[in-house]
């Protein structure tokens, strides 16, 4: 008897929809996550290859080498660990306060006052993030570099013929202007979905009870905002800490070195078990983050904003400031996310660095056969059939993700969400995330190692497409689940109770209210996907082959060798892709990637 | 039903070997491969039979290479261009994996290629039995395609006379932040540099400089003088650099001189020097430093065991020291193949017997001996 009460049990757990999307993801989830963890682990003890006559034991066998190095050798963990972990840790908070205040205040400003020009700063916006990280530290290095590095002055000196100071233009302040300015966007989207779409009633209600503008930010608005602000700093703080090229590109003139920069040159280098420590560190400060987000968001309830009745938002009238406060917003925004593309239109141009006369400028680097006297014969990026090539699958590859990575998404965030509290569904919340943590650098490298053989019924996949679609899926799950669950915290369970009351099937109840209702947050985790695949690079480039090579490898190989005109080229061709992929979905559904906030 | 999902994931994973980590690095040797003596008309036939061949390359220039290549054979190529390190990383990763790779490589990072590339036997020496007697027979073991080397060098604009004679200098306080250089972990050459100079013979004659330099001996802080000059160098706010393109830019932009005391310098291959006309910089080379001009590196050419177009991939390194096969390298200067019939650049370049006596060169064994430890004390001061 109880076997079939067992049975039975059991029946009706997986006849519920949401249970058999949990049991699926725990498991896969868990095989393409746990694995990468325990083989980082074991590299960490293992006698690698490069190392064999440093460690003198035979390649494979057991050893404490690199924990004893980075851990506990004085000068050299102190170099190689101590130094660049506090800098990392200084670069990620610093970064992750700047780009909450940015994202936040652009946020408020759109979805909550009645500024003008809303479409156009919502979609302008957007760029920094589109483009990849260590173009914007190119495009610093453009405008603000010193006679340090001698050369061409920066158009800043150029043009006013101060010289900037060697702290303003290398090291820690402006990897955090970048990196702020890069994911201010990111702390846009998630900040900005929940202010439009909580319940104004909320705040009218507080308004009626006489609380002034700053008791109700206090206790009415920055509540509510508090889980998307924690998901933001969470994501962001992650992010930069895993960030390799930006620190890469401004910290090297003065020798400001981090985590990553560190990770890549051990783990390229004669010492990847290093770099698997590194890694393994980082991927334990990103649960201890992740835990504690747990802990902060779990003491509360969450706020249900959307409800069955209707709500409006009231916006603040800034009156007499809202003129100034626009162009201020505009301006700013020209300088972060227009001059950069300026100047890499520009740049693209010029033969000569540093010459901005007109018989300078050439369309070489664009339609050009390729000189052997400029870049080894490159044919400009035009007509240049690797260039192609990296486009087609840069576009292919992004859209595969994006569908694959949105779906997973949507329906974990809906399963997560439906069974809020129980053990299975924070196992999955975290699963789901913790792909997120795992340094991309890292990431690529064990997929590499893992998915080169067979392994039971998966094929071995190295060298085909589908390990790109594979480890782009699995890192940018975060995104679509995150922007997921927090849009069906927001929704009453009533809503879809009353659509099960009707007898309406579970996908029907998908498609016809849950989607519609929250469409714009599900569309944003179909399309954050789709834009970080198309300006990724440290996640594929060792997974790449010369038929699956993508746009960002050829952009930072273009960079790397200091061919800047065809790499501003192709930086160029990104955002253009990307931001016109953006207009189209928003023609075609009404949603964005900055989810239309302030265009409707 | 939590009791159950465990059991249920572990039962369905664990028989499929879906665990394994695929860390297992013990190599099984791949049986050597024998050799069979075959006339260039038999391995052109063939080499058509497979129609393609897959290659490697730390050079972007294969591409124009394998153009050529198809133009004369009619035999498809499909080559990637690849960084030092992820060439390494790749070939012996697939190689471990049985996974499809190349059929033969073009690579630079002679020590790691010797040490987990070759001996491993991943990859082995062929050389074409026509050009056995032409290549200097210490070019042939590994077989060097051709050599690439970078030395000092500075803004010659309305300088006379180069104003660097010896690398003490650039540890001199007098000459403060001023030698630009790529990140050695960058580009493993630039760390296999940083190594060969530790070796006794280089310490040597860094210590003579030093002497020559300063009129004394040199004091030890560090293993020897080739250690003593690299913390020196780093000391005296060496600045480092990400791309050699980016450095000679750097250095060479015209109208820096009149403003400064002392011309810009890096030390950076010596192919960007054509950028003195086609992008109208000033660059000229400081050949006569003591003890060395800077150093020199070789691309190899080295066939993987577990090739599957090896007749092709053969062929196309023949191809390769042909004048044609050499084209792609040598419309530029600085580069110099193995082959001593191929011309060089003469309008500004030298033949590599004029550079060999003034530069650093590099031994496999022992870069790959040693290089760890360079690494090591260089992460001390590099940041």
């Amino acid at each position: 008897m109880i076997k079939k009460a067992r049975v039975n049990q059991l029946k009706s757990f997986f006849k519920k929809p949401h249970n058999v999307i949990l049991v699926v993801l725990v498991v896969v989830l868990g095989y393409l996550t746990l694995i990468p963890l325990i083989t980082i682990v074991v590299d960490t003890f293992t006698v690698h290859s490069s190392e064999v006559r440093a460690i003198k034991l035979p390649m494979g066998s057991f050893t404490l080498y690199h924990w004893n190095k980075i851990f506990a050798s004085g000068m050299t963990s102190q170099k190689t660990f101590y130094e660049p972990f506090v800098n990392t840790m200084v670069v990620a908070f610093l970064s992750c306060v700047l780009a909450i205040l940015i994202g936040g205040l652009f946020a408020w400003m759109v979805t909550r006052t009645n500024i003008r020009a809303k479409s156009f700063i919502s979609t302008v916006f957007m760029f920094p993030y589109i483009m990849p990280s260590w173009t914007l530290a190119m495009a610093w290095l453009n405008f603000f570099k010193n006679s340090r590095v001698g050369g061409a002055p920066g158009f800043f000196t150029a043009l006013t013929g101060l010289e900037t100071a060697n702290w303003f233009a290398y090291g820690l302040f402006p990897i955090v202007m970048v990196q702020g300015i890069h994911y201010a966007p990111f702390a846009y989207i998630l900040i900005g979905g929940i202010l439009q779409n909580m319940d104004a009633n909320l705040e009218e209600a507080a308004m009626l009870l006489h609380a002034n503008r700053l008791t109700i930010m206090k206790k009415v608005t920055l509540p509510i905002v508090r889980p998307a602000l924690l998901s933001t700093f969470l994501l962001v703080f992650s992010s930069t800490m895993s960030a390799f090229a930006v620190p890469a590109f401004l910290g090297s003139p003065v020798r400001y070195q981090v985590l990553t920069t560190q990770m890549y040159r051990t783990l390229n280098g004669m010492n990847p078990g290093y770099g698997y420590i590194i890694a393994l560190v980082m991927i334990v400060i990103g649960v201890a983050i992740l835990m504690l987000n747990q802990w902060v968001t779990g003491r509360r309830k969450s706020y249900v904003t959307i409800t069955g009745k209707s709500s409006n938002i009231s916006l603040v009238n800034l009156r007499k400031a809202r003129t100034p406060l626009t162009v201020l917003l505009v301006v700013i925004l020209l300088m972060v996310a227009i001059l950069p593309l300026v100047s890499f239109a520009i740049e693209s141009f010029i033969m000569a660095p540093g010459d901005y006369s007109l018989a300078n400028f050439t369309t070489e680097f664009w339609v050009g056969q390729g000189s052997p006297e400029i870049a080894n014969s490159e044919p400009g990026i035009l007509r240049n059939p690797s260039i192609w090539l990296g486009l087609t699958n840069s576009l292919k590859l992004s859209l595969i993700v994006s569908a694959f990575a949105g779906t997973i998404g949507l329906l974990s965030g809906y399963a997560v969400a439906k069974k809020r509290g129980s053990k299975l569904s924070t196992i999955v919340n975290n699963l789901t995330f913790f792909p997120y943590l795992i340094p991309s650098m890292a990431f690529g490298a064990i997929f590499l190692s893992m998915f080169a053989v067979r392994r039971g019924f998966i094929p071995a996949l190295y060298g085909s497409f589908w390990l790109l679609v594979i480890v782009g899926t699995v890192k940018y799950l975060p995104f679509a689940t995150r922007s997921s669950v927090n849009a069906m915290l927001q929704l009453s369970g009533e809503i879809e109770e009353a659509g099960t009351i009707m007898g309406v099937g579970w996908i029907k109840r998908m498609t016809r209210i849950i989607f519609p209702i929250q469409r714009s947050t599900f569309i944003s985790g179909y399309l954050l996907p789709f834009i970080s695949c198309m300006r990724e690079l440290s996640l594929f480039i060792l997974l790449v082959t010369p038929s699956t090579r993508i746009l960002t490898t050829l952009l930072f190989q273009y960079n790397e060798k200091g061919w800047n005109q065809y790499a501003n080229a192709i930086n160029l061709m990104i955002v253009v892709i990307v931001v016109g992929f953006n207009l189209l979905i928003n023609k075609l559904t009404g949603a964005s990637i900055d989810k239309g906030i302030g265009s409707n | 039903m939590k009791k159950l999902l465990v059991p249920l994931m572990i039962l369905l994973l664990l028989p499929i070997n879906l665990f394994a980590t695929g860390s297992k690095e013990a190599p099984q040797a791949p049986a050597a491969v024998v050799e069979e003596e075959i006339s260039h008309d038999e391995l052109v036939r063939r080499a058509k039979e497979e129609g393609k061949v897959v290659v490697y390359a730390t050079s972007s220039r294969i591409a124009k290479a394998a153009t050529g290549f198809t133009n004369l054979y009619g035999i498809q190529v499909e080559s990637s261009n690849l960084k030092d390190f992820e060439l390494i990383e790749k070939v012996s990763k697939e190689a471990r994996a049985g996974a499809a790779g190349p059929d033969f490589v073009l690579a630079q990072d002679v020590g790691r290629l010797v040490g987990e590339l070759i001996e491993p036997g991943y990859l082995y020496n062929y050389v074409p039995p026509v050009y056995r007697d032409v290549i200097p027979e210490s070019m042939q073991n590994p077989l060097q395609a051709f050599a690439i080397n970078k030395v000092f060098i500075y803004n010659d604009e309305g300088v006379s006379e180069s104003p660097y004679y010896n690398i003490w200098q650039f540890a001199d306080p007098k000459y403060k932040s001023l030698l630009q250089f790529k990140n050695p972990f960058q580009e493993g050459v630039n760390a296999n540099f940083l190594t060969m100079i530790t070796s006794d013979k280089w310490a040597a004659k860094i210590a003579d400089a030093y002497k020559s330099y300063y009129g004394k001996e040199i004091k030890l802080t560090t293993p020897n003088a080739g250690y003593e000059w690299i913390k020196a160098i780093y000391s005296n706010d060496l600045i480092v650099g990400t791309s050699d393109t980016t450095i000679a830019e750097n250095v060479g932009v015209k109208g820096q001189n009149a403003k400064r005391e002392l011309p810009p310098v890096g030390l950076f291959v010596y192919s960007k020097a054509r950028y003195a006309t086609s992008k109208n910089l000033a660059l000229k080379p400081a050949m006569d430093m003591e003890p060395f001009a800077g150093f020199y590196y070789s691309l190899y050419l080295l066939m993987a065991t577990n090739a599957k177009n090896p007749n092709a991939a053969k062929l196309f390194i023949e191809y390769l020291f042909t004048a044609e096969g050499f084209e792609p390298w040598g419309v530029d200067c600085g580069t110099y193949s193995a082959n001593p019939n191929n011309p060089i650049q003469e309008d500004i370049d030298f033949p590599f017997a004029v550079w060999e006596p003034l530069l650093v060169g590099e031994e496999g064994d022992f870069t790959f001996e040693n290089r760890a430890e360079v690494e090591e004390f260089l992460n001390q001061y590099i940041y």
